[in-house]
């Protein structure tokens, strides 16, 4: 399969996309392990505040397997342990000291790498800080070290509204890339997908390797979600599982294995109405939004979005950009009141349905805050879930199986091939607006504690 | 408009915890957001969410009904002054038609206002936009020489019962304006089912196109029998006929079916079975038309859909997303069940010459059914697409 044509789903043209440039950055004042970014993970902290670190340095530790750590991103002390209501851990902040160094993990030089068994490649990149760079399905947590997956996807497109390309991160990386191939091909023994946009085929494909397989996905979001190419080109059956990862993951991984160090750097774009001037600028994983503060308009109150806005999380001025996330929006808050919205023709307001006159005298780009555009509902127009999600399961009786707490019928029903995001554009279009993404989330977590 | 924000503002707090009016801020919050748009922001992602919500929504389907209303109004009126052999000159026929229309319909929104806000304060939620829908369709569907007490009584029958003990709208399980109507039709049998009730005027009796076949011997052509009794296919299609106060005129049921489909209110794929069903019952059963079956046998199928309630049903009940299917293929069965249902009803039992209400009912019934078949159904092919690539 070449190309695969998604249909349902709809793209979102928000104003706020970035220009075509990289910047790149001074290191930020501080940066966070957050253990949130992380699904399912039960965090230890292996720090303590005023310890100092370096870059690679473990900060935390899952309980249920302590080979997988995060590592701080950067070198300096540790600021300070954040934790929320019942002293939940929210993050662990450094703040980033004058001078870099790292801890060195094994290093291997461009002919070894062929050579490496797949025990090795574990081991490196448990060592070296990369491993939670792999999530697995089902579930999106972070893959299990013991495990072999039926298939991994590289993600190398995203069609969320004003999304990051992601050929723009590839220049100068080359050997880095084709290394990281190298090294994640040798953790299946089955394929190695990469799914871009159709149009860049080309861009994405490898020199040599026979079981990496260059996919292109066309049409409306979801198209670039990984669930959406998971589902078209290897679904997750019941027992079954395969891992994602990013593509600038890869390439961080193929930085590590030949520098012997983690990699922390990485392009991510700055979107959305909020910022000054949206461009692509190379960051440090976890930097902390505090050091956007100058670029972002001031005087109104804004939504800090570390992801976008379909599927982000709201991380605030004082939060950080999250482990997996390559893009940065921020919009207004919104939330001023509207006279009879019920009943206004709405030349601005973007809707899927046909029910404003902005579909008459279509503008090409909208500006969207973040107004809920009406009151929670019960479930009135339930034919528009089937529209928007771009996976082959039944959302509405998905979403009432799991009301109901019935876990066989959840997972009949396919519960396991997804995450929230790819319900994220239904619940955009909802006009009950139903809490989609927390019903399936709570529906995973009633799975998972099943399995424990 | 400050002044305003403040009047509201004051007036809000009267309502908040602990206030003389706490109990009734369901009351409250309905008018605040019926006023301004609440204003609330998503917190969770998605951060940015689609422009419509129910209030517009259900809003859309009360302008589709307005075509539906305003034709009822003038034929209701019409049908009085003819029956009082005057001309149905169009002002006298307006306002005669209001007089009759509108006290109805206030009283069916007191009734079912009423229930909605009891239940919505006793149950702490907020008020739903559907009843002001449940209200408007009850009115439409009521025979206009409907005394007002039994309207009352219906609506708040059909809203308690076909709604509110199930958790309101989007919960029920059955369309409640028609459950209403059903009630309506069999505990007020004397003056819902006779000839008495669809043209206003005391003591005047005048049959419906139905129940004109319905008491038509056998063997006898019904679309001559219709002409005989003053009824020609274009009255029927253009609805100067009587019956129920906006059910008559299919043409402006196809109004209302336009916006519909246009504004993707409603699916299309009920409208398109229940026609396809229709249709194709109609004409085997027209096949089978002889001098020992009722007349009614030989009613062609464009008849059938002109007549009656079919075209206000299937356009505006049928189509209702919470007691129709949900599930695609599930909406097309429901549709086509509901087209036979109808014209099965008409013309097997003469005692309910209209079928349109009872078919609709007896498949809300069945749409879980439905769609409980086209779920498994769905998981068997998922399992077994799995298992044929070995995957499983």
């Amino acid at each position: 399969m070449d190309v695969v044509r998604i249909k349902r789903g709809r793209d979102i043209p928000l104003e706020g996309a970035a220009r075509r440039t990289v910047e790149s950055w001074p290191l930020p004042e501080t940066v966070a392990v957050v253990p949130d970014d992380f699904y399912g993970l039960r965090a230890r902290v292996l720090v303590k505040a005023g310890d100092r670190v370096q870059c690679g340095t473990p900060i935390l530790e899952d309980k249920a397997d302590p080979r997988v750590r995060i590592v701080a991103p950067l070198g300096g002390q540790v600021q300070e342990i954040r934790r929320g209501e019942k002293r939940r851990l929210l993050a662990v902040v450094i703040q980033v000291g004058d001078k870099q160094d790292y801890v060195p993990c094994t290093k291997f030089s461009p002919v070894q790498i062929p050579e490496l068994s797949r025990r090795q490649v574990v081991d490196h990149l448990l060592q070296s800080g990369c491993w939670p760079m792999l999530r697995r399905r089902p579930f999106d947590s972070i893959a299990c070290p013991d495990e072999t997956p039926k298939s991994i996807f590289i993600k190398a497109m995203d069609t969320a509204p004003m999304a990051p390309e992601y050929d723009v991160a590839l220049a100068g990386q080359e050997e880095a890339l084709e290394t990281g191939l190298q090294v994640i091909e040798k953790l299946t023994d089955g394929t190695v997908y990469i799914c871009c946009r159709a149009k860049q085929r080309e861009v994405f494909r490898p020199k040599r390797w026979d079981r990496v397989t260059v996919v292109g996905f066309e049409g409306p979001h979801p198209a670039g979600n990984v669930g959406t190419h998971i589902h078209a080109l290897d679904p997750v059956g019941p027992g079954e599982v395969v891992w994602h990862l990013d593509f600038q993951d890869v390439m961080a991984v193929g930085r590590s294995v030949l520098d012997g160090r983690f990699w922390p750097h990485k392009v991510i774009a700055l979107t959305g109405t909020g910022f000054r001037d949206p461009c692509y600028a190379r960051v440090v994983r976890g930097m902390s939004m505090a050091s956007l503060i100058d670029r972002i308009f001031s005087g109104q109150e804004m939504r800090v979005i570390s992801g976008n806005v379909l599927s982000g999380t709201d991380a605030g001025m004082n939060g950080f950009l999250g482990f997996y996330d390559t893009q940065i929006s921020v919009i207004p808050k919104g939330g001023t009141r509207e006279l009879l919205g019920w009943t206004m023709p709405g030349r601005t307001k973007f809707s899927f349905s046909r029910t404003f006159i902005s579909k008459i005298f279509r503008a090409t780009e909208f500006h969207l805050d973040s107004d809920l555009h009406g009151s929670p509902r019960a479930i009135v127009f339930n034919d528009v879930f089937d529209r928007y999600v771009a996976l082959d399961v039944m959302t509405f009786f998905l979403i009432k199986a799991i009301l109901a707490g019935e876990i066989d019928e959840m997972e009949r029903l396919g519960l396991l091939e997804c995450v929230p995001e790819d319900f994220s554009l239904a619940q955009f279009a909802c006009p009950s607006k139903t809490d989609v993404c927390r019903i399936i989330r709570r529906g995973l977590d009633l799975i998972r504690e099943t399995q424990e | 408009m400050i002044r305003l924000t403040k009047i509201v503002e004051s007036a809000r707090r009267l309502f908040e915890k602990g206030r003389p009016l706490e109990r009734l801020y369901p009351l409250y919050e309905a008018m605040d957001t019926f006023a301004m748009t609440p204003g609330t922001t998503a917190r969770t992602a998605p951060f940015i969410r689609d422009a419509i919500d129910l209030k517009r929504s259900m809003m859309f389907v009360i302008y589709a009904l307005l075509p539906c209303l305003g034709f009822g109004i003038y034929n209701t009126g019409a049908q009085m002054l003819m029956a009082g052999g005057h001309p149905a000159a169009f002002f006298p026929a307006v306002w005669l038609g209001l007089s009759k229309v509108l006290p109805l319909m206030i009283t069916v929104y007191l009734a079912g206002g009423f229930w909605e806000v009891v239940f919505a304060v006793v149950r702490r939620h907020e008020i739903n936009e559907g009843f002001l829908v449940t209200g408007m369709l009850a009115t439409l569907i009521f025979p206009p020489g409907m005394p007002l007490w039994q309207a009352a009584v219906a609506v708040s029958f059909g809203v308690v019962i076909g709604k509110e003990i199930f958790g309101g709208v989007g919960y029920n399980i059955l369309n409640p304006a028609l459950t209403a109507r059903a009630f309506a039709f069999f505990a007020y049998p004397a003056q819902m089912s006779g000839d008495r009730v669809w043209v206003a005027v005391d003591g005047w009796t005048q049959a419906t196109p139905l129940s004109v076949l319905a008491g038509a011997p056998h063997g006898a052509g019904a679309v001559e029998t219709l002409h005989q009794a003053g009824y020609s296919f274009q009255d029927a299609f253009l609805g100067f006929i009587p019956g129920s106060i906006g059910e008559t005129s299919t043409l402006a049921c196809l109004f209302g079916l336009m916006f519909l489909l246009i504004t993707g209110i409603a699916n299309w794929r009920i409208v398109a079975g229940c026609l396809i069903g229709l249709l194709g019952a109609g004409s085997v059963l027209m096949l089978l038309q002889g001098p020992d079956l009722p007349a009614v046998f030989s009613l062609p199928p464009y008849w059938h859909a002109v007549l009656g309630g079919f075209a206000f049903g299937t356009v505006f009940m049928a189509t209702d997303p919470v007691s129709a299917s949900a599930t695609q293929t599930g909406r097309w069965i429901y549709g086509i069940l509901i087209g036979i249902l109808v014209v099965l009803i008409r013309v097997f039992n003469p005692a309910y010459p209209e079928g349109v209400m009872l078919a609709i009912l007896l498949m809300n019934i069945f749409a879980p059914l439905i769609d409980h078949g086209v779920v498994e159904y769905h998981i068997r092919c998922r399992t077994a697409a799995r298992r044929a690539v070995g995957k499983l």
